[in-house]
């Protein structure tokens, strides 16, 4: 299957040269200090053959949803188009895009899906159109599995939004946390949209603080199946559950290595939480922190040089980023007395984290050298647990701004406030994984 | 001694008047005419007027003779007589001596004897004394056994209160145990409600002053089951975030078992565990709830 995504890859970049005209070019600037969603006309896709209705539906459902998630796009569904072009289908040829110019939109996405009903593949076949200029940017066909037809739909979102914003999107990414089930506590995974459930652990344990390898393969997380918090790693398929670190007392809020070969976690081993670095099979763990504070919660910097983590050395709980030997450290966070749950964004320039603010826990960011404070959530219950996309564009929290606590997702700049899931029990702890392919 | 004196120089006058009257007769023979004759008859008349005297006085003399003779015999029988009373009285003297000597040997015994007796009579009356502290003695100890036999029997009484308590106690905390279970987490422990929660104020880990005396009557019962086992469970809020707070509950079990090990409690028997706020008593958003959820929790690992 890869062997023909590949083949067609390489079948439809040689078509782009023959249609792509021009250059890669940033329509939206996502780190510009105002900015408003491009509007993208997103035309009604074209079923080929005897493809049912409904796939083509979807196709087209899975795709609005994605851009409208990115944050990026007010996208023009077809049914908000004039008349004529309400029933248009398939791909225009760029002769006639003056029509599509009369709208609003700035850009047009069109396209078409075809089943093979005999092997169950789909094909994606899709263009993008630059409505100001009137010149074609992108035409690609993608295929898989009918199964994986989200997947397949997020690569047309993810190069639609490398196409206008300069970097792919995070559509084929997925984010771990925790749901609540009555007294236990499991870890489950989904799709960046919301889709594509799955529940990793279920033996009705209190499993928390889900973290994924660097490779996307497992992930990390701990759990109380032997009484007593110890570490786990466990693959995608909720298999291969595999016990790392159990010494007595904490073995908590791991976080790897961004080449994979350490987990640095909270362990408490002399009657408090300490950080501490384990290798990746739970050998060998060496203690970063000194003092009688209590240490939580240590993240990695996207270069693998410094820990940022939490500490209460100073009487009230503070970020504070060290070497990742444990030594050069220095405190980050001087406002309010309540800082915790740090996390460094991909481009290791910022820190995300958890404040206490007037009563309640907001989402912050602030520059690693201190600078730059910045809070992204107001007055709308407690939210905590940042995370950062791979791209760094979005960050995950948990919020309980409508009760029971969710998974919330926004853009780095605190826009675009959104659910990722709805579950009654309650989320929290979100971790999001690398790109998949 | 006088008289002898007296003896001796009487004698001697005696003596000397004898050799003055000699001379006188060699007188005699001179002168013989008629004057001569009558001369001669007047000397012979004379002599034998003299002769008379010589006569008379011889006479004298001899019985002077006679007398001296027996002042002398008396005189020697007088010296024999002194003798015999010097060696009497020398005897005596001696046999005095003697008996002066028995005497002061008597004496000296007796006064030997006198002390001896007083100190037999001391050693007497010392005995009795001692005697009479020994009955004392023995009636203080009579008195004594009889007390700590009271006192005995009033501890055993005592021993026998408490070990019913115990008993009691033992048999209230048997039956307070439930077997708990909790699913997903491995084993089987026992809860007590005579294992009271402590609780904590938000973001601490001390033990509150309220708190110690739960605290100490947990310390005790551990110290009456020694054979018991615990877990102390350290909780959190929901307030704060997750992580944290994981490492908040560590701390505050290992607060309450560093207080249980200062009240002599092994740290072998005390394991600890923190639960952050993922197991909350009461799932209430409000500040009751947090109250009750910021805790240190007692399960028993093994009895």
């Amino acid at each position: 299957m890869l062997k023909k995504i590949l083949i067609f890859n390489l079948f439809f970049s040689f078509l782009l040269i023959t249609f792509s005209s021009g250059f890669a070019r940033i329509y939206i600037d996502v780190n510009a200090p105002s900015f408003s969603p491009f509007p993208i006309i997103l035309s009604k896709w074209k079923g080929i053959g005897k493809t049912p209705q409904a796939i083509t539906d979807k196709v087209y459902e899975i795709l609005a949803n994605d851009l409208t998630l990115s944050g990026f796009f007010k996208v023009i569904p077809y049914q908000n188009l004039p008349s004529h072009l309400q029933n248009r289908e398939g791909i225009p040829s760029t002769l006639f895009l003056n029509e599509w110019a009369i709208q609003e939109g700035d850009a047009l996405l069109a396209g078409e899906v075809f089943l093979d009903s005999v092997n169950m593949i789909l094909k994606l076949r899709f263009h993008l159109f630059d409505l100001v200029e009137k010149k074609h940017l992108v035409g690609k066909e993608y295929e898989g599995p009918l199964k994986a037809i989200r997947t397949i739909v997020h690569r047309v979102s993810d190069e639609t939004i490398l196409q206008l914003t300069g970097e792919a999107g995070v559509n084929n990414t997925k984010i771990a946390y925790v749901v609540t089930q009555g007294e236990s506590k499991e870890i489950f995974i989904s799709d960046f949209d919301g889709y594509n459930i799955k529940q990793l652990t279920q033996n009705q344990s209190i499993n928390i603080s889900p973290s994924w390898s660097p490779d996307g393969k497992k992930i990390a997380f701990t759990s109380y199946l032997k009484r007593n918090p110890d570490l786990y790693v466990i693959d995608l398929e909720g298999k291969n559950l595999q016990r790392l670190s159990f010494s007595q007392g904490l073995n908590a809020s791991p976080s790897w290595s961004p080449d994979g070969k350490k987990i640095a976690l909270m362990m408490g081993k002399e009657g408090k939480s300490d950080i501490y670095i384990i290798d990746a099979d739970g050998s060998n763990p060496r203690k970063l922190t000194k003092g009688h504070g209590n240490e939580a919660t240590p993240r990695w910097s996207p270069d693998g040089k410094w820990i940022a983590f939490v500490s209460d050395r100073s009487g009230s709980p503070q970020i504070y980023i060290m070497s990742q030997d444990g030594s050069q450290v220095r405190r980050l966070t001087f406002e309010g007395n309540y800082n915790t749950d740090p996390s460094w964004s991909p481009k290791g320039d910022r820190i995300a984290f958890c404040g206490l603010s007037s009563g309640r826990f907001e989402i912050f960011t602030i520059g690693v050298d201190g600078s730059g404070l910045r809070r992204l959530t107001s007055n709308s219950g407690n939210n905590e647990k940042p995370c950062w996309s791979p791209d760094g564009r979005y960050i995950a929290f948990s919020s309980t701004r409508t009760g029971a606590s969710k998974i919330y997702i926004m853009n780095d700049n605190g826009l675009n406030q959104r659910p990722l899931t709805t579950s009654k029990g309650g989320e929290t702890s979100p971790a999001w994984s690398r790109r998949f392919e | 001694m006088v008289k002898k004196t007296l003896i001796i120089i009487t004698l001697t006058i005696l003596f000397a008047l004898l050799v003055i009257g000699c001379p006188k007769k060699t007188v005699l023979k001179e002168g013989p005419s008629e004057k001569e004759a009558e001369e001669l008859a007047l000397e012979r008349e004379r002599a034998k007027r003299l002769e008379a005297e010589r006569a008379e006085r011889e006479k004298a003399l001899q019985e002077l003779e006679a007398k001296r003779t027996q002042a002398l015999k008396e005189l020697e029988a007088e010296r024999e007589r002194a003798k015999r009373l010097e060696a009497e009285r020398a005897e005596r003297e001696k046999a005095l001596q003697e008996l002066e000597a028995k005497r002061t040997q008597a004496l000296k015994e007796l006064e030997a004897q006198r002390e001896q007796a007083k100190r037999l009579e001391a050693e007497k009356k010392a005995l009795e004394e001692l005697e009479a502290k020994r009955i004392q003695a023995l009636k203080e100890l009579e008195a004594e056994r009889e007390r700590a036999k009271r006192l005995e029997a009033e501890r055993a009484e005592r021993e026998r209160a408490l070990r019913e308590k115990e008993e009691a106690l033992k048999r209230e905390f048997e039956k307070s145990l439930v077997a708990s279970k909790t699913p997903g987490i491995e084993g089987e422990v026992f809860e007590s409600s005579m294992l009271k929660d402590i609780h904590f104020d938000f973001d601490r880990y001390d033990i509150r002053p309220q708190d110690a005396e739960i605290l100490k009557e947990i310390a005790n019962l551990l110290k009456k089951f020694p054979s018991i086992k615990i877990q102390i469970e350290g909780h959190c809020d929901e307030r704060g975030t997750n992580e944290y707070n994981l490492a908040l509950g560590e701390r505050r079990a290992n607060s309450a078992k560093e207080y249980l090990t200062s009240l002599g409690i092994s740290p072998e028997r005390i394991s600890t565990i923190s639960y952050g706020e993922e197991r909350p008593l009461d799932p209430s958003h409000n500040e009751e709830a947090w109250a009750k959820n910021r805790r240190a929790h007692f399960v028993i690992l093994s009895k």
